[in-house]
């Protein structure tokens, strides 16, 4: 009885360990010719050629997390950007030099999908894997933390597929982590601590004592060195810095510091809630009410958004410093075209994040028409050292050395609750820096951009 | 007789293997028709690799770590590290980072594993946000700090450039020899005493045992299995990102290991399939509110089918009024009107032969 199950029981084992061989045999048989598969076309990168009529572009921004609402807002531009490359209007109709129809690209229907970054490097570069080998992208773009954009800076130019960063503003994006492959539209620490410094010396006196807080990542300690850099060399003395855990609920013990010091400036180098929290838990201590060595102490904040300006409620922002990219509120016509068709679409005006991501995207599809191909060398090199106007106020320059976009940025003041005129109107433009002013050699950073094709 | 029952035993271990192996080397090939792709089918292998070895201390063992980030994350920085500064290939890098790993692992063991329950888990976690503060901190230089470790190099193995479906094969054929060791573990001497200490370490202890020593043995050999996992993570992808090393991804292994099945081996694996594909596929199609409906799938998992995906099937069968052997791990759920269940399941055990 037993004997039989036994036998039975061989029986059915010998036959499937035979047909898990065979099966075994075959993938064996088959994996060489796979390993092979990417040497058959000479000129094949990424996804390129494009196949079938339409072409597609992946947006890749945090749907989840701290930097959620960003991340809406520049999947609403990039939707709205979408719509005007297959129908026209919006910033086409300014950006010059132009080669784009309205009619898509290359006689091609542009297609889009999303993804989440969960604001997390590893998560970004899965989702983006997803997109360059299932959905076929020829470019890729979004997301808003600096360590999101250098990951997939790199995988960019792994897999040969153009990537074009979102809202970055860390010095390494396009200083020592620059990618041949990646292109920033955004501007950098460095240039904002160039536009405030000599804006904060003019307006608070070249003897003042700068504390720093500095969330400790590496956009804050960019940041931290520029802003220090700058201010410093309009003769202000940085007396202090401290590091603050990203993410940090409670400040009190370090603005208790701040208070102990004989600062009498305050420098938040925090972005998103961290800047919301800061700052207002800054104005709690009676900081924008105090006097230190017979002036009146201030808050800087160097990077603003109007996202962040409205999270800190008008009442904490009221006058305090800091540098934005772009404003709604710009008069130039490629700005107000932009806007115009964003608040038809959505019925509340664009943050500057959704201008970047916009803009890139109109970019990159004017450097394909303008190349003639998606090969991606060619696209690159039609982007590399391009000058244009119509997409924010003056001439714009890409620079080719190391992809950074040159173009004016604003410093700003934030507007009290009696000054502004509706929810959206926060930031009072102080200044408009002109390009020339914020432009620095390339060799100020170090790091190599890389091949155009990926080996 | 009973060396033939031992043939067939065997037998039946290969015909295991053999479908297991099928169904891995063949996943390029049927996941995109499930809307996934290359990339997702490696890092699926990868972190079921991860996964597996897991399932060797919490399932075997029942030693929840929430610190098996900290191995998963220095093996990936080290063969980062190695493969950046030193090599390309990756077998100096790997061999490197496992024996790195196993030093840390032994350390960690002989620190951690003195306590047990909570204390053992909390004191993991500690130690897992102590490397990771300091991946952060003073090695901030050598990893890259919140950048992540970027890199150029392009992996190879004895020449072979690790890319596309060649980096998918050599984690396939890793996993799969990790499956078979995992297996022989659980049929060994070795791997009783670890589910006895699981039930009951102090009676263990007093017939002489040296609980101390199978505990770090499962520890280590877990450990050795994030490491590897951890390395091939970087050789799939030459980046290493800080949250390697984060509490989220001893988390993530914990959760992956609960929704598909502890002490199962195959339930592990499942569930960290099923996290990765939801995490990149069904996210698209929901958008913004996917976390909500994964925790409500999780939530839903955890009342109503307790014993993870795996468990599916044997409900299943008993459903379809099969003989079903009873849920054989320590979860602490069964109401008394599982009894005559569980009765049922004995008698079913006891015609089985008690396997």
């Amino acid at each position: 009885m037993t004997d039989r199950k036994d036998d039975s029981n061989r029986g059915w084992s010998r036959r499937n360990v035979l047909k898990a061989g065979a099966a075994s045999a075959v993938i064996a048989g088959t994996g060489p010719m796979i390993f092979t598969r990417n040497s058959w076309a000479q000129d094949a990168i990424g996804n390129f050629p494009v196949k079938g009529d339409t072409v597609m572009f992946g947006f890749n921004v945090p749907q989840t997390g701290a930097y959620a609402d960003e991340g809406a807002d520049e999947l609403r531009a990039y939707k709205l950007a979408v719509k005007h490359l297959n129908n026209g209007g919006g910033m086409l109709e300014t950006l010059k030099p132009s080669s784009l129809t309205g009619q898509g690209v290359l006689g091609k229907k542009v297609g889009y999908v999303s993804g989440d970054t969960q604001t997390s490097p590893d998560a970004a570069r899965t989702s983006a894997r997803r997109m360059i080998e299932r959905d076929k992208v020829i470019m890729y773009g979004g997301g808003s933390s600096s360590s999101v954009a250098i990951a997939q800076q790199y995988l960019a130019q792994e897999m040969g597929v153009i990537f074009m960063c979102g809202l970055t503003h860390s010095n390494d994006t396009t200083g020592k982590d620059k990618r041949r492959y990646g292109f920033r539209h955004f501007f950098n620490a460095y240039m904002s601590g160039k536009a405030l410094g000599p804006v904060l010396a003019d307006a608070y006196g070249t003897d003042r004592r700068a504390f720093h807080l500095t969330a400790d990542y590496t956009w804050g300690h960019t940041q931290y060195q520029s802003i220090k850099e700058f201010t410093e060399k309009e003769g202000w003395t940085t007396v202090n810095n401290i590091m603050t855990p990203l993410g940090t609920s409670d400040y009190s013990q370090f603005l208790t510091a701040v208070l102990n010091s004989d600062a009498d400036v305050l420098v938040l180098n925090h972005y998103g809630k961290d800047m919301v929290n800061s700052l207002t838990q800054a104005v709690q201590f009676g900081m924008k009410d105090m006097q230190k060595n017979g002036k009146d102490f201030q808050i800087v904040v160097p990077l603003y958004s109007r996202l962040m300006a409205q999270g800190a409620g008008a009442s904490n922002i009221d006058g305090v410093f800091g540098s934005t990219n772009w404003n709604w509120t710009l008069e130039d016509a490629g700005s107000q075209a932009f806007v115009k068709s964003f608040e038809d679409e959505y019925g509340f005006p664009p943050s500057q994040a959704a201008q970047t991501c916009y803009v890139q995207t109109l970019l990159y599809a004017n450097a394909c028409e303008r190349a003639g191909t998606f090969y991606p060398p060619e696209v690159i090199k039609a982007l590399e050292d391009f000058r244009f106007t119509g997409a924010g106020p003056g001439e714009a320059y890409y620079r080719g050395a190391d992809h950074q976009c040159f173009k004016d940025i604003l410093v700003v003041q934030g507007k009290g609750p009696d000054q502004k005129q509706g929810e959206y109107d926060l930031l009072n433009i102080v200044q408009h820096v002109k390009r020339d002013d914020v432009i620095y050699p390339v060799d100020t950073f170090s790091g190599e951009l890389g091949p155009y094709k990926p080996a | 007789m009973s060396a033939m029952s031992k043939t067939s035993g065997g037998g039946r271990e290969l015909l295991v293997i053999g479908v297991f192996a099928a169904i891995v080397l063949l996943l390029p090939f049927w996941l995109p028709l499930l809307g996934g792709y290359e990339a997702l089918a490696t890092k699926i292998v990868i972190w079921a690799l991860f996964a597996l070895g897991f399932d060797i201390l919490l399932g075997f063992t029942g030693f929840l770590s929430f610190g098996h980030a900290a191995f998963f994350g220095t093996a990936a920085y080290t063969t980062g590290l190695m493969l950046k500064h030193v090599s390309a290939d990756i077998i100096p890098a790997l061999a490197v980072s496992v024996s790195l790993t196993l030093v840390l692992a032994i350390v960690l063991g002989f620190l951690t594993l003195r306590r047990s329950g909570i204390y053992f888990s909390i004191l993991t976690l500690a130690f897992g946000e102590m490397l990771y503060a300091a991946v952060l901190s003073i090695f901030q230089g050598w990893t890259g700090g919140d950048n992540g470790l970027t890199m150029s190099t392009k992996p190879t193995l004895l020449g072979l450039p690790m890319q596309g479906l060649n980096v998918f094969y050599v984690c396939a054929v890793l996993l799969i020899g990790g499956f078979a060791l995992a297996r022989q573990i659980k049929r060994s001497p070795f791997g009783l005493m670890l589910m006895s200490i699981k039930e009951n370490p102090m009676r263990l202890e007093y017939t002489g045992v040296n609980v101390m020593a199978y505990k770090m043995m499962a520890f280590t050999i877990s450990g050795l299995y994030a490491a590897v996992a951890g390395s091939l993570m970087v050789v799939y992808e030459p980046y290493v990102a800080t949250e390697f090393m984060h509490w989220t991804t001893s988390g993530e292994i914990v959760i992956m290991s609960v929704i598909g099945g502890v002490n199962t081996l195959l339930g592990p694996m499942i569930g960290a399939a099923f996290m990765l594909f939801f995490e990149n596929v069904v996210q698209a199609f929901i958008g913004e509110q996917w976390k909500l409906i994964l925790g409500a799938i999780f939530v839903l998992v955890v009342i109503f089918l307790p014993g993870g995906f795996i468990d599916l099937a044997r409900r299943v069968r008993k459903a379809m009024g099969h003989m079903v052997p009873s849920r054989r791990d320590n979860v602490p759920d069964a109401p008394g009107s599982m009894r005559e269940d569980r009765q049922k399941g004995r008698r079913a055990d006891a015609q089985l032969g008690g396997r």
